[in-house]
């Protein structure tokens, strides 16, 4: 019996909690409250208000999707199908080579930030020793700083060491800024798992070290899932530091190129339409695969 | 196990000190990478913002001038000018607020598919600023979608583009941020709701309690840590994410009339090269952000 089995165990022994991960628990009761009320003729009223409010929450899909199959002569007409704007996109955009930057630098900042924020976080959680809050304030503090704030120092400390258009930058700069409010999301993670699962396997005779790799690691799945989901996100849809860092149009991620698409003097509505759905879909497929995770990290800091 | 028992009390004592170190060496070789990045890419950058602020710095060479830069700063009409638009944003905030609030209470009342609207009126919020911008210009711009529906019902002599004035144009991207915000609120308030004791519904409907005095005297104030977290993140979202999609939608104008804190770190240091003047500001938008989260801290306080 290894470890992590003997671990999980102890974990579901003591029924341990794990920071609100859980989706909240459902309320059959006021279900059946709301079924009861059903002679309402309200309720009908409510179903047609929601239809409209999606509608409108909607509506850039609608408009993105309609218009991107059309030519630039019949977006002006405002009617007529073609696909010829789908065609022309791959050479307005270089649509590929973009979407494999997006995903090279959102995966290695979300290795940074995994990386950095599982390490504190763990030890925030787990270890107690002399000067550990404080550092747990600084770490936690530099979530309210902004990135506009920090941008021109940061961009100036790059350049320094020529680090402007290269990859390294950008990683670099979403890896820092990710990694304050994921170490805040481990933190409380960590500390929802019992800490007899720690001393059982420091008295095993596991240095710290491996204890966070081999216990404490395995058993943040969830936690991992929700902070890579959330930094997908916001590093794929980030458009201030990639058109800072990253001015050689081969650098660009696909949100500054279709931001630079979309100040272009000559852009084609239809095209820019279809470079924006292509930007999107990533994301709202992570969206869709992944919202309970997205939602668990959101709420979490209202709990704090 | 059962080592510490065997062991004398002085023995104990030892063994615990030793722990101690061996904690804190672990400690600090894990909290190590998070300290690094986050005090390499966030804590130092402030610390250099806060001194260039009070030079003349062009990103090569800076002169000290003294904490007079900040005097002049705010006797400059474009600055105040910047600032009144993020007041006239901030006025938004409530309705990014009372709207998710009014769709969140209707998709509780859980009519038929109240599970799918709460998955697509979320969906925004995994597209990127860039996108909605991209859109957005479209909704607004003459003739648009906006303009369209004022024909419709009559009000055509409102028809204009309306990114091209000052005033309709902080109206069209405060629009867009209330829009914008609706998903992620919306969540925020059905989450509090869901941790809301049916019994106590179920007690009101005994009472024969209406739908609104329930809804005012019994949801309301169970959700007030709901209602600080979204005002607060509502408010921080306000001021420092919207770089995106002002640059796409206005550029900053016209005559800086959408020009924001943060998007006028942008012009005075990548546009007009003053880095100073932009890590100043910079520090001014810090500071504001500083005063709201200890203002939530204060309310926070105030209720234990």
């Amino acid at each position: 019996m290894n470890a992590h089995d003997q671990s999980t165990r102890l974990l579901r022994r003591v029924g341990a909690d794990t920071a609100g991960f859980d989706s909240p628990a459902p309320t059959p009761r006021l279900a059946k409250l709301a079924r009861g009320l059903r002679a309402d003729p309200a309720r009908g009223a409510i179903f047609i208000f929601l239809v409209a409010v999606t509608f409108v929450m909607l509506y850039p899909f609608y408009f993105m999707v309609k218009n991107s199959f059309m030519s630039s002569q019949q977006y002006i007409a405002g009617h007529g199908f073609s696909t010829a704007s789908w065609s022309q996109l791959f050479s307005a955009l270089p649509v590929f080579r973009e979407l494999g930057n997006s995903t090279l630098i959102a995966g290695s900042a979300i290795l940074i930030i995994l990386f950095c924020s599982t390490t504190a976080g763990f030890t925030f959680a787990k270890l107690a020793f002399r000067g550990r809050s404080v550092l747990f304030l600084g770490v936690i503090g530099c979530m309210m700083i902004p990135v506009q704030s920090i941008i021109i120092p940061e961009y100036v400390n790059l350049s320094h060491f020529g680090l402007i258009n290269t990859y390294t930058s950008a990683i670099l700069v979403y890896g820092a800024l990710g990694t304050p409010f994921a170490t805040f999301l481990m933190t409380a993670y960590f500390r929802g798992l019992p800490d007899e699962v720690i001393e059982a396997a420091l008295c095993d005779g596991l240095t710290y070290g491996r204890t966070y790799w081999r216990i404490a690691l395995p058993l943040a799945k969830p936690a991992l899932v929700t902070v890579i989901v959330l930094q997908f996100i916001q590093i794929w849809d980030d458009l201030l530091v990639g058109l800072l860092f990253l001015q050689e149009p081969a650098n660009r991620t696909i949100t500054v190129g279709l931001a630079a698409l979309s100040s272009g003097r000559v852009v084609s509505i239809p095209i820019l339409m279809a470079g924006a759905i292509v930007s999107a879909l990533p994301a709202i497929a992570v969206y869709i695969v992944f919202q309970r995770y997205l939602i668990a990290g959101m709420t979490l800091g209202i709990n704090r | 196990m059962g080592l510490a028992i065997a062991a004398t009390t002085a023995g104990a004592r030892e063994g615990r000190n030793r722990l101690g170190r061996n904690r804190a060496r672990a400690g600090v070789l894990l909290l190590l990478p998070a300290v690094l990045v986050v005090g390499g890419f966030i804590a130092v950058p402030i610390g250099q913002a806060i001194y260039y602020s009070m030079t003349n710095w062009n990103g090569i060479t800076a002169q000290w001038v003294g904490p007079g830069t900040y005097l002049a700063l705010f006797k400059n009409p474009i600055f105040l000018r910047v600032l009144e638009n993020n007041g006239l944003l901030l006025l938004s905030v409530p309705v990014a607020i009372v709207v998710p609030l009014v769709i969140a209470s209707l998709i509780n009342e859980k009519v038929w598919g109240w599970k799918i609207f709460r998955s697509l009126i979320f969906l925004p919020t995994a597209i990127s600023w860039v996108v909605i911008g991209i859109v957005a210009v479209r909704v607004f711009a003459d003739p648009g979608a906006i303009d369209s529906i004022l024909g419709t019902v009559g009000l055509g002599f409102l028809q204009r583009d309306f990114l091209s004035q000052p005033g309709t144009a902080i109206l069209a991207v405060g629009l867009t941020f209330v829009w914008s915000m609706v998903g992620t609120n919306t969540i925020i308030f059905l989450t509090g709701m869901s941790t809301i004791d049916p019994a106590i519904y179920e007690a009101a409907a005994v009472d024969a309690a209406g739908r609104w005095s329930i809804f005012i005297r019994i949801t309301i104030p169970l959700l007030k840590r709901y209602f600080q977290f979204s005002f607060v993140l509502t408010i921080i979202t306000a001021f420092t994410a919207l770089f995106s999609l002002i640059f796409i939608m206005t550029g900053g104008g016209p005559n800086y009339g959408t020009t924001t804190l943060e998007f006028f770190i942008y012009l005075e240091a990548f546009s007009v090269g003053n880095f100073g003047t932009g890590a100043m500001i910079g520090v001014v938008l810090l500071t504001i952000l500083l005063g709201v989260s200890m203002v939530q801290l204060w309310l926070l306080r105030g209720e234990h």
